[in-house]
């Protein structure tokens, strides 16, 4: 066994730390959150040079070839920072669709734009249910001559704003379809969601959108195929975000209680604070454990479904477990908005609530484990 | 990373596995429950003793002591098959004492103890608590120049006096469990009460249990087993048994917990594992229990922390074979394993239901009574080898440098 990252890695951690505390530092985080785009189209093009963008994007599409596990610490490191942006969507979300079950024509199209950072895509699939099983689906897409026609709506789009592409997951005969959506169809409207923690996740209402046939990604009908693959690997890739952001509170809370004095001592003394951050850790190395195998079996070709459920369950939980014991110990001055400590304990909420929370992944672990 | 076994790891986890299934009988399993996880004086002595002649007891000692120098990862996936099985696994000469020996011990204690203790011959019991000192180890007592009219076993401490070629020892250990079964105290004692600094007057020593003097008084623990006080009246301790320097026993003892304090968790897994085939098969209210979502989450919970705890189990093995030493990882995982085993025998005894609280034998107890038992002894579990607060104290102190108090 080697719980260690290789000399590559750590270089690749290393940079990103760097990268993303120049390039990221908190004060931008909260300007994107009231910005109308989001994200900075300079820092994405930035992020396309340094190659992050098609790391896992094999080479002959234009992008590096690298494994999951070194997208996985870049990740770390995002999640490190809060990075705003639609990385995540389009890199580890449609991005691996596309590779997962796309044509040669369309990963020919559609990775090498990707990788260089010009194409933007995101994934529309929760429903107004908030069902995260993909083999449900109601916005139906009706076959119409060479195309096809999706009317419903769909709910928690990220960056559908300024998606090229929009990947909508629907009902066709045959069960569940994947279409590539232009993303200014006509019959497209966007508004967008208030949420939590203000990254830019949208309604999008399709509205007899035309589609045609030849854009649908993998067999009609095997969509959920798809995506129960793509979106496991999604959950890890979520789960080692989490565990960055996690780390990062942590520290802010050891450096804070070994500062702040009250009765005359640094409050880090107490054995309630101290057992804080020992259970804070506990979660932060549990965490990072079950998400690293997770991810290593991904980039081993191993099966991956129970430690990838694991993970999402556990991970779920510790990161607000983390960020409320953050708040506790730090006390008022981390429930100030200016402080860091928010951005944190509403993205651990945000992300506890895609792919899964704990309960349905317990639910599909109960089930790996034979019930 | 790589979080696989490497094929020849595998194949040695397959023939201790084997082995294990044709050696573990129901009375060796309820010896075991009797002698608090020890290799009890029947069925115990007898497995353990052909581990040791496949030298599987010590496995990264080296050749001559009766090892197979082997990785610490071997040494790890051997113990968990052991728990598994449910063969003896608290065998302090082995994991804890024979470690030490090897490490600080002349040559004269190795070729005494290390090859005897390899091949499963003897064991020994540790002698570290004290009425007055528990969590607080160096809280060990004695002060040789102490000329008060109480006797130190009624003060509760144990005196050392030094009469040139021996130790002269009087007072009291407590919760010493398994001494009144093997056959050596695994002492550590006060031998320098001048020293202001409390850490640094204590002394680590062998002693033999069927010494002239010693008194060992059983006390019934919770889950059944028992543990002892043991009472030194004048018992003679020659100085050859000492280990490493005199005055340095804290420091070994401390060491020693940063090597050997992990807790494997193959026992937990096969409840949970018999536990899953329960629910399969069992019916409530003409409803099998497997469709219960309730008792669907509460094993996908159990079955997650039980993976958390083996990782971190593994990540100990993992450290020690590149040459680091565990300190605070150790404590994290005896903390988590326990814990989480704990919880696991509540959850086992609620999903039995009111046959719950059946005992091993009752011809009524599902899984024999293992829950029941389990939930007993978890509150041990939690409690000695370092309590889960001590272990939190020292996640804090060592794992993220928080200060101490004064």
């Amino acid at each position: 066994m080697d719980y260690g990252l290789n000399e590559q890695q750590e270089m690749l951690k290393k940079t990103a730390r760097d990268f993303l505390t120049a390039e990221c530092p908190k004060s931008l985080v909260k300007k994107m959150v009231g910005d109308a785009m989001g994200y900075t189209p300079e820092l994405w093009r930035k992020m396309a040079e340094l190659g992050w963008i098609g790391l896992i994007i094999p080479e002959n599409y234009g992008g590096s070839g690298c494994s999951f596990l070194d997208l996985a610490v870049i990740l770390e490191e995002m999640g490190r920072a809060c990075l705003p942006g639609p990385f995540f969507t389009t890199v580890v979300v449609a991005g691996m669709i596309i590779m997962e079950s796309g044509s040669e024509v369309q990963k020919k199209e559609l990775l090498p734009k990707i990788a260089q950072g010009k194409l933007i895509v995101t994934l529309a699939r929760t429903e107004a249910d908030g069902g995260y099983c993909p083999d449900k689906v109601g916005v139906r897409a009706v076959a119409n001559g060479s195309n096809y026609i999706i009317r419903g709506t769909k709910l928690f789009v990220p960056y559908a704003h300024v998606a090229d592409h929009i990947i909508c997951v629907t009902k066709t005969v045959n069960g569940v379809s994947l279409f590539l959506v232009d993303g200014k169809s006509p019959g497209i409207k966007y508004n967008l969601l208030k949420t939590i923690d203000g990254d830019k996740q949208f309604e999008v209402v399709f509205n007899r959108v035309e589609v045609p046939t030849g854009n649908i990604i993998g067999k009609e009908g095997h969509g959920n195929i798809t995506l129960r693959r793509v979106l496991g690997k999604a959950a890890v890739a979520k789960c080692v975000e989490m565990v960055g952001g996690a780390q990062q509170v942590l520290e802010m809370t050891v450096d804070y209680v070994k500062d702040r004095k009250q009765f005359g001592v640094p409050v880090g003394v107490f054995q309630a604070v101290q057992h804080h951050c020992a259970n804070m850790l506990t979660d932060i190395d549990t965490s990072r454990f079950i998400s690293y195998k997770a991810a290593w079996k991904i980039s081993e070709r191993l099966p991956f479904g129970k430690e990838a459920f694991m993970a999402k369950a556990w991970v779920s939980d510790a990161y607000k477990r983390v960020t409320k014991l953050g708040h506790q110990t730090m006390g008022g001055v981390s429930l100030m908005e200016d402080h860091d400590m928010p951005l944190y304990s509403k993205r651990a909420k945000a992300a506890e609530l895609v792919f899964g929370d704990a309960d349905f992944n317990r639910e599909v672990v109960a089930q790996e484990l034979g019930l | 990373m790589n979080f696989g076994f490497t094929p020849g790891e595998e194949k040695l986890r397959q023939e201790v596995r084997d082995f294990l299934k044709k050696e573990v009988t129901p009375e060796l399993i309820a010896e075991v429950a009797q002698y608090c996880g020890g290799a009890g004086p029947v069925f115990g002595r007898r497995l353990i003793q052909k581990m040791g002649t496949r030298r599987w007891l010590c496995p990264t000692w080296p050749k001559e002591y009766g090892g197979m120098n082997s990785s610490e990862m071997v040494g790890f996936i051997i113990r968990h098959e052991m728990t598994y099985a449910g063969a003896p696994v608290s065998l302090v000469g082995a994991t804890m004492a024979g470690p030490t020996i090897l490490r600080f011990g002349d040559d004269e204690l190795k070729k005494e103890y290390l090859p005897r203790l390899a091949r499963g011959e003897i064991d020994m019991a540790l002698g570290y608590t004290e009425p007055q000192a528990g969590s607080d180890l160096a809280a060990i007592e004695l002060r040789a120049d102490d000329k008060s009219e109480v006797p130190a076993i009624e003060k509760g401490e144990v005196q050392v006096e030094d009469k040139g070629d021996y130790f002269l020892l009087n007072g009291q250990k407590m919760f010493n469990t398994h001494a009144h079964f093997v056959e050596y105290h695994w002492l550590g004692a006060r031998t320098d009460p001048s020293n202001p600094k409390r850490h640094r007057g204590i002394s680590l020593m062998v002693v033999d249990l069927k010494s002239p003097g010693i008194t060992i008084r059983n006390m019934t623990t919770i889950a059944g087993w028992k543990t002892n006080e043991v009472f030194y009246d004048n018992v003679k301790v020659p100085k050859k048994n000492l280990v490493g320097e005199r005055n340095r026993g804290f420091y070994y003892i401390m060491t020693a917990l940063d090597f050997e304090r992990m807790f494997p968790v193959g026992g937990f897994q096969r409840l949970l594992d018999e536990l899953v085939k329960y629910v399969k098969e069992t019916k409530r209210d003409g409803w099998p229990l497997s469709e219960d979502p309730v008792i669907r989450q509460k094993l996908a919970e159990m079955a997650i922390e039980l993976e958390l705890a083996s990782l971190l189990y593994y990540q100990l093995a993992y450290m020690l074979d590149k040459g680091e030493v565990p300190n605070y990882q150790s404590s994290m995982q005896k903390m988590f394993a326990t814990e989480t085993a704990h919880r696991l025998a509540d959850v086992a005894t609620q999903i039995v239901g009111p046959r719950g609280q059946l005992q091993t034998g009752s011809k009524w107890a599902p899984l024999d009574g293992e829950a029941e038992l389990h939930y007993r002894w978890g509150f041990i579990e939690t409690v000695y080898a370092g309590t889960s607060e001590i272990m939190r104290n020292i996640i804090a102190l060592r794992g993220l440098g928080l200060p101490m108090l004064g």
